[in-house]
Order: structure tokens, then C-alpha cells, then sequence
């Protein structure tokens, strides 16, 4: 249980006569700390939220989480990891969700948790348990979408140490007040020695007074219940009968509504409004406010704040980026391409080989800017209460945004309530921070501002037009990529340069074996914002990897699968889920009868491997997906059906990028606005999706990303054997 | 002022005549389950039916609702009394996000009531409606799985 020393078990007093324990997991930074009363009466709910398991008297066990939303599937998962490691039935392991009214506040708690442990909190404590309780919010909002190593390792590892350290302390518990036995044992709920049964109810009160043990053993994999098992989601019941409540459906009373209208060019300023009397005198229009880089319109009435923002005429501040346009920022980042670049990942070495005899192989990728378009539209709603500011919102780190609220509005944090909201999509959308260090949360800015100044309730909504063209967009990526092959038709050497940050390297990374390797880049500031987007920067590398691999096999006249193998070790997973995806789509190379072709890919990201087919066809020049296949290996796969939800999910998501997802620069803003020229993949265009999960011991891979990367290079490659090779996004142009 | 049937109980509204639909629903009579994702009738979040028919609320002016029965997804059906198609997409585990998903039930429902048998081409012609978080295959799967719950 290495694991241990690198998190917090807190255990200790009960609340309302139960057992709560929590797990805070700090990376890798602090000890263990088993014994630390931070739930305390007059603490009040703010404490309460931020325990993670609580053993009721009434003999159930609360999961408890500070959010509202679980994400996709995330909670069910986390339920049915405490479910089998505390021994329950499933009708006793309760989600329990603050509900959105309710306040609550992750960061005082915090500082009275480290205050417990070390006396007043340094500034680097400080740090770190910020980032902590960052990242413990991230887990459990995207714990099944999320997927990143420290959100799998907090979710697997944390929760069911918390898990099993609370079961060791009811067992501990029937042994120091019933003098039970050194064999005692649980049984779905109950405390077990011999004949004698105390039911966990019974014994939480007593168990709270106990240390919380380290000397605690995880169950073993054949006591196992409910992980692997397609449990019904928690959240379900809720979206279909409409109780879960989005961030755009939050009311109070007197609330007005804004809409906004941005200066169109990125980083610019609104410099003047042009209309303003026409806008005043429209019908329920309150107020018009310029805020640097936008223009608010409040009215009574959304639609009429945003028709009166349609009917705004603003200029933009003159700025550098006036000019760009994605010609400029391709040409830029060709010319990069030739300038220093940074090596992250040498094998060998390429210069030796590079003048050999055989063919050289280049290739120039491209993909475009995406915007993440969730459905919902970026908003929140803010009022003041007393003293007290309130922010309503779905956002993936509410306690960042907490926080950040504060900061704009200028107030302390103890002041700031943030009530935190289902989100009708994340994506990477929702985070509090970007790549390119743009704020992609400006819309908490923008109804902070306006509520402190106009002190009424107001509820922001971005237009799509608006959420379109001011995100933080998948970065826009150019790559040259160059081979040789030797006499046997296998790659002498593999040399790749991409724009964009190193941090894409783990991404980049070719996983065949081959002699000679350079991975290198070439980064400078993005003129456009950038962020994190479903799958981060494995969507853009895999297509490139995956494409120029499949060019290379087309090179050497062989069949991709075979090639791929044939440059892969037999018990590799590449290779493994490779062989399963061909026998899962019973793989043919070449076109078919029916002018059908199959394309393969293959991407390990977030600790899954994902090898994909599609079936692809032009129609009038257009590529039409009919069919895909996964296979993924993920170690535990704690819900089948959530997981394959996620994968399906996740090639209409990667599938959308492919075929027409691209946001153009224009005049240093994006052209286009809505679904019309950004369209999304509708269910006409959607292939049917077969998924095969292969399972091991390993601790569970992500699900939420890992089904986007493939989906592109599967199709291009596709394309390819139908006499089309593509190298730049997207494919439908 | 614009009077329409909503949910079965006549109302006025003192909006423009072109107020679409969608807004009136959900600020003017509170109704918040319709959902707003576009405003140009490209993804279908705000389905409503009006005298029986799906309409995209966004870009439906309030007073072609005029007199009319217009009803939302509140009245699709409770825990206790679920619309079949309720029960079915609990059953196939439709929604991830969910807030697609009102729209989407709103277009199933009116599509079974013009089609009470559809084919899988039937529902993929019918259902329009745009889901970023991509549940197409298990919302094609619900229809059909209530269509035959309906009609046995
Ligand atoms: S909001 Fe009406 S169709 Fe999109
Ligand atoms: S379930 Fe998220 S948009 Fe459809």
C-alpha cells in the first residue's frame, strides 16, 4: 500500500452520530496524517461537503460529493468502488449531492484541515492544498470523462483506501467495545465474528472514536460485487425527468439577464459603441455596460438582452492580432518548423541513417482550431445577499472559480458563495485555466462585474455565437513528418516536428520500434486562445502518428494491421488490441464490393489503449462512416456500460472533428459562430459504434477522452485505400 | 398580449409577437426543463410541441402559438407515471450530460405519435436533434424499444 504515504485519511467525530472519513491524496508531497478531527460541530456544512464517505447510523454509507454533477457516469463508478471495498449492498451506498441552493466551500476547509495538522498554514501548504482540493474536484466531476493519472489515481486508489480504512474501523470498532474476535470479518454491512453480527449502524458511533488505522487491507478482486458490473447511473433518474438543474436554469428573484457581445478580435478592447441610444430605447433594456473586452446588454428578458446585443454596433481597440488569420498562423508555424526546435524524444540517431538509400517519406499535417460548442452555453448567474456575493454555475473546478470570483469582485473569499451546477458538457471547456493562459472563464468575470455594479440578481448567457468564437480552442497544429525505408520496406528512421508545447510529447511519441527516432517541436505564445479539449493533444498526434505510419505501410505495399505488428513486440498492447480489433471487424484491406473501405488506428492515452476500425465510403467526394470498431485495454473497468458510453460518445465527438470541426481566423477572430458552419454529427451521420472492453488487474484507465483520438486517422486512413489520401482536417472540408 | 394553451392551462403574455416561443416558456412561465443550445433551429434542445407537432421554440414566434396548444417536457410524464419513453431511456441509459435530452424526448415523442411503428430510417430521418456528448445509437435504441412498449 505504497499509495498511502502519498494522501490524507481523516477520520474522526461524527456527524449527526455517523462515521465520516475523508481522503485528501497530495501527490507526492506529504506523509500521512490518520488522525485529524477537521469535522467539528459549529463547522457546519461546509465541512460536511467535503467529506467523501460518511457511515450512517440508519446502516447506509453516504458518498458525499461537492458537486452536483458527477459528470459522465462518475459518481455511479465511485460508488461502486466504495460499495465493494466497505462490503455493502447496493441499496445502501447513497450519492449524496449538495444540492445547488446548498453553499458550500471547499477552500476554509482546507485551511482548517492543514491548520489541524501543522498549526497555522504556510504559503506553500497553502499552494499545494489548493492544487489538492483543484484536482479532488476535477475527480469527482470527471472521474469517467476526465481520466488524467492523477484523477485515476485519486479515484481508484483514494476512495478505496477511504473505503477500506472505514470498514477496518467498524471492524476495529466490534472489537474494542463487543471484545469481537482477531477473525472478525464484514458481511454485506455487517460486522461478523461467529455467530455475532453488529450491523455497521450500530457501531459507527463508537468506530468514530477510534484512530483511523493504517494498518487497513484493500479486498481482494473475487469479493467484488458491483465493480464490472453495469450498474444504472445515480444521475439518470434525474435528466429524464428533468430535476437536475443546469447552470443556465438557475432563478432568484428580481433577476435580470445579460448578454454579451465581445470586441471580435482576440485580446482587443471594445473601443466604442456606435448605437448606444438605439439600444437603450429598445424594449426591456435596463442597462448597457462596456467591460473592456465586451459590451453587456441587461434587459428583462433574455432573448431581449440578446437582441439587443445582435443589434449592437461596436468597434474593436486596434491590436496586433487585427491581422491574423489562419493562413498567417500556418505560414508562422511552417516557418517555425524550420527555426530551433526542442527534442523531446530521441531513439538512436537519425542523422546517421538519414542519407541511406532507400525512399524518403515526408508529410505536412494540419489541423485546424476547435471550439469545444457543449450545448449549454457558457453562463452563470451571480446576486448579492448582504454582504455576501452568490455565483451559480456548471464549471469543472469550482473552487478555482470560487476564487476567482473573489478576486474580480474584489472581496474575500469567506464572502463568495459558489453554488455549483449540473453542466450540460465539459469537455474541457469548464476548467478554470487554458494553455495559452487566457482566461477561459470570462463569463464569471462578466456577471461579477455587472452585479457588483448594478447589485440586482443577474443571470448571464452567452449566445452560441458568442460561446463559438470566444473558447479556448484545441491549439491548431502543423507537423512534417519524414521516413526511409530500408530493403525490408520497415522504417529506418522516424523523425516528426510539431508546432505546440512539449507537454504534448507523451502524445506524440510513435510507440513502434524503430531504430532511429526524433520527436521534436517548436513552441512560441499562441495569438489565439488555446485550452484543453476532450483528449488534450492526443487528437491532434495520433492523426499525425497514425496517418504516417498508414503512409508508410502503403509505402511498403503491406497490409497496415500486418505492418503495424510487424514493428510492434507480440506482447505489446498496441499490438493486443490491434489483433482484437481485426477479428472484431473481421478486417479486410482493400476497397469492397460495395466501394467500402476499413482504415485502422491506434492511441494509448489517460492509461487506455484504444485500437479503432471504420468503414468508410465517398459519397459525391464525401467520406461516410458506416460502421467502427474498438477495442480498448484498461485494466479494471470498474462500469462496462458507462465506459462504453463514453467510447461511443467519444468517436461522434472525435468523429465530428474529423469530418467538419474547424474554426478559421479571420480579422484576429474566429469566422465561424453557430451549428450552421460549425455542424456537429447528427444521428443520420452516425456509424454504428461496436465497442469490446478487455479488462486486467491494472488500476482503470480513463474513459471520458480516450475514444476521440482514433476516430480521425481511422477514417483518414480509410479514405486512403479509396484513393484519398487526406492530411489536413478536416476531412469534409 | 398573446394567449396560448400551455400544458393545458390557457395563459396571456404581455411579449413582443416576436418573442420566440423558447423564451416566453422558459422566463415568462418559469418552465425551465426546455432548453436553449443554438436559437437558430439547428439542434433541436428546445423541442416543444405546438398543437400536437414538434417545433424548434427558438426560432417560433410567440404569436404563431397564438391560441394554440403548445406543451413542453414537463408534460411528458413523472417518476410515478413515466412516459414510455421515460422508461426507456432509463433502461438503455440515454443522457451523459443530459441536457440534450429534453429536446430529444420531445422529438421521439412526437415522431410516435405520427409513426407509432418507425423504422430505424423512420426515427434517423426524424430526429434531427444534435447531442454534443454523442448518444445517437442508445436514443434510436429507446425509441424502438418504447414504440413496442407502446403499441403492446
Ligand atoms: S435552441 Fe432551438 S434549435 Fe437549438
Ligand atoms: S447528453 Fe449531452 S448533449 Fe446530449
Amino acid at each position: 500500500m505504497s499509495m498511502t504515504r502519498r494522501m490524507f485519511v481523516f477520520g474522526g467525530a461524527a456527524i449527526g452520530g455517523g462515521l465520516a472519513l475523508g481522503v485528501i491524496g497530495l501527490g507526492t508531497h506529504l506523509a500521512v496524517h490518520d488522525r485529524l478531527a477537521v469535522q467539528r460541530e459549529g463547522n457546519g456544512k461546509d465541512t460536511l461537503l467535503n467529506l467523501w464517505l460518511r457511515v450512517n447510523q440508519d446502516n447506509t454509507v453516504t458518498l458525499l460529493s461537492p458537486h452536483t454533477e458527477m459528470g459522465q457516469g462518475a459518481g455511479t463508478g465511485l460508488t461502486q468502488i466504495v460499495a465493494d471495498e466497505l462490503d455493502l449492498n447496493w441499496d445502501q451506498i447513497k450519492l449524496e449531492l449538495a444540492p445547488p441552493s446548498t453553499e458550500f466551500s471547499n477552500g476554509g476547509v482546507f485551511e482548517g484541515f492543514i491548520g489541524e495538522m501543522i498549526g497555522k498554514a504556510p504559503k506553500w501548504a497553502e499552494h499545494i492544498a489548493s492544487n489538492a482540493f483543484n484536482r479532488l474536484a476535477d475527480v469527482l466531476n470527471m472521474q469517467m470523462t476526465g481520466g488524467s493519472a492523477s484523477i485515476r489515481f485519486t479515484g481508484w486508489n483514494i476512495m478505496r483506501e477511504a473505503a477500506a480504512a472505514a470498514r477496518q474501523m467498524l471492524i476495529n470498532a466490534a472489537i474494542d467495545k463487543h471484545s469481537a474476535s482477531a477473525n472478525t470479518s464484514t458481511d454485506s454491512g455487517f460486522v461478523v465474528d461467529g455467530d455475532n453480527r453488529w450491523s455497521y449502524g450500530e457501531l459507527v458511533e463508537h468506530a468514530a472514536t477510534l484512530a483511523v488505522p493504517e494498518d487497513y487491507v484493500l479486498r481482494s478482486p473475487s469479493d467484488r460485487k458491483f465493480i464490472g458490473k453495469a450498474m444504472p447511473r445515480h444521475d439518470l433518474p434525474d435528466k429524464v425527468f428533468l430535476k437536475t438543474q443546469y447552470g443556465i436554469d438557475r432563478y432568484v428573484d428580481g433577476m435580470r439577464y445579460a448578454a454579451i457581445a465581445h470586441s471580435g478580435v482576440f485580446g482587443a478592447d471594445v473601443a466604442s459603441i456606435d448605437n448606444l441610444d438605439e439600444i437603450i430605447a429598445m424594449r426591456g433594456v435596463l442597462a448597457v455596460e462596456k467591460m473592456g473586452l465586451s459590451v453587456a446588454v441587461i434587459a428583462d428578458n433574455p432573448w431581449r438582452a440578446e437582441k439587443a446585443v445582435k443589434a449592437l454596433k461596436i468597434t474593436a481597440a486596434s491590436h496586433e492580432n487585427s491581422d491574423i488569420s489562419s493562413a498567417s498562423i500556418e505560414s508562422f508555424q511552417r516557418q517555425s518548423l524550420q527555426g530551433e526546435l526542442s527534442d523531446a524524444h530521441a531513439v538512436g540517431d537519425v542523422t546517421s541513417v538519414q542519407d541511406g538509400t532507400g525512399e524518403t517519406i515526408e508529410a505536412e499535417f494540419w489541423v485546424p482550431y476547435l471550439a469545444h460548442a457543449t450545448m449549454e452555453p457558457m453562463n452563470a448567474s451571480a446576486w448579492m445577499e448582504g454582504n455576501k456575493l452568490h455565483v451559480a454555475a456548471g464549471v469543472q473546478n469550482p473552487l478555482y472559480v470560487r476564487a476567482h470570483a473573489a478576486k474580480i469582485a474584489d472581496m474575500d473569499i469567506e464572502n463568495v458563495v459558489f453554488h455549483a451546477h449540473s453542466m450540460g458538457g465539459g469537455f474541457g471547456r469548464r476548467v478554470g485555466f487554458s494553455m495559452s493562459e487566457d482566461n477561459p472563464i470570462m463569463w464569471i468575470d462578466e456577471v461579477v462585474t455587472l452585479v457588483k455594479k448594478y447589485q440586482f440578481p443577474i443571470k448571464l448567457t452567452w449566445s452560441r455565437e458568442a460561446d463559438t468564437r470566444q473558447d479556448v480552442y484545441r491549439p491548431a497544429i502543423l507537423a512534417n513528418f519524414s521516413a526511409q525505408l530500408d530493403e525490408n520496406g520497415k522504417p529506418s528512421y522516424w523523425k516528426s516536428a510539431s508546432y505546440g508545447s512539449e507537454g504534448g510529447a507523451p502524445a506524440a511519441m510513435t510507440p513502434y520500434n524503430i531504430g532511429n527516432v526524433q520527436v521534436q517541436f517548436a513552441n512560441h505564445p499562441s495569438p489565439i486562445p488555446v485550452g484543453f479539449w476532450r483528449s488534450v493533444e492526443n487528437s491532434q498526434h495520433a492523426f499525425f502518428n497514425e496517418s504516417f505510419i498508414d503512409i508508410l505501410a502503403e509505402k511498403a505495399q503491406t497490409d497496415p494491421i500486418a505492418y503495424r505488428l510487424s514493428l510492434l513486440n507480440k506482447d505489446d498492447d498496441h499490438a493486443k488490441c490491434l489483433t482484437e480489433v481485426a477479428k472484431l471487424c473481421n478486417w479486410q484491406h482493400g476497397v469492397s464490393d460495395d466501394g467500402k473501405a476499413m482504415g485502422v488506428a491506434v492511441q494509448k492515452s489517460f492509461g487506455t489503449m484504444v485500437a479503432t476500425v471504420a468503414e468508410v465510403s465517398l459519397q459525391n467526394n464525401k467520406a461516410r462512416v458506416h460502421r467502427v470498431w474498438v477495442v480498448t485495454d484498461s485494466g479494471v473497468v470498474v462500469n462496462p456500460d458507462s465506459a462504453t458510453a463514453q467510447i461511443e460518445g467519444g468517436i461522434m465527438f472525435g468523429l465530428t472533428a474529423a469530418l467538419y470541426g474547424r474554426c478559421d481566423i479571420e480579422n484576429g477572430g474566429v469566422k465561424q459562430s453557430n451549428f450552421h458552419d460549425y455542424p456537429i454529427v447528427k444521428m443520420t451521420e452516425a456509424p454504428i459504434v461496436k465497442v469490446k472492453l478487455l479488462q486486467s488487474d491494472n488500476i482503470p484507465g480513463g474513459f471520458g477522452e480516450v475514444g476521440v483520438p482514433t476516430i480521425a486517422p481511422a477514417v483518414a486512413n480509410a479514405l486512403a485505400v479509396l484513393g484519398k489520401r487526406l492530411t489536413r482536417l478536416p476531412i469534409n472540408a | 398580449m398573446i394567449s396560448i394553451t400551455l400544458n393545458g392551462r390557457e395563459q396571456s403574455f404581455d411579449v413582443e409577437a416576436d418573442m420566440p416561443l423558447l423564451w416566453l416558456i422558459r422566463e415568462e412561465a418559469g418552465l425551465r426543463g426546455t432548453k436553449f443550445g443554438c436559437g437558430i433551429a439547428q439542434c433541436g434542445a428546445c423541442t416543444v410541441h405546438v398543437d400536437g407537432q414538434a417545433v424548434r421554440s427558438c426560432m417560433y414566434p410567440a404569436v404563431a402559438a397564438q391560441d394554440k396548444q403548445v406543451n413542453t417536457v414537463e408534460t411528458l410524464g413523472s417518476k410515478d407515471a413515466p412516459h414510455a419513453l421515460q422508461t426507456a431511456w432509463i433502461k438503455h441509459q440515454v443522457p451523459q450530460c443530459g441536457y440534450c435530452q429534453s429536446g430529444m424526448m420531445m422529438a421521439a415523442a412526437a415522431l410516435l405519435q405520427n409513426n407509432a411503428n418507425p423504422s430505424g430510417e423512420d426515427i434517423d430521418v426524424a430526429m434531427t436533434n444534435i447531442c454534443r456528448c454523442g448518444t445517437y445509437s442508445r436514443v434510436k435504441a429507446a425509441i424502438l424499444d418504447a414504440a413496442k412498449e407502446i403499441s403492446s
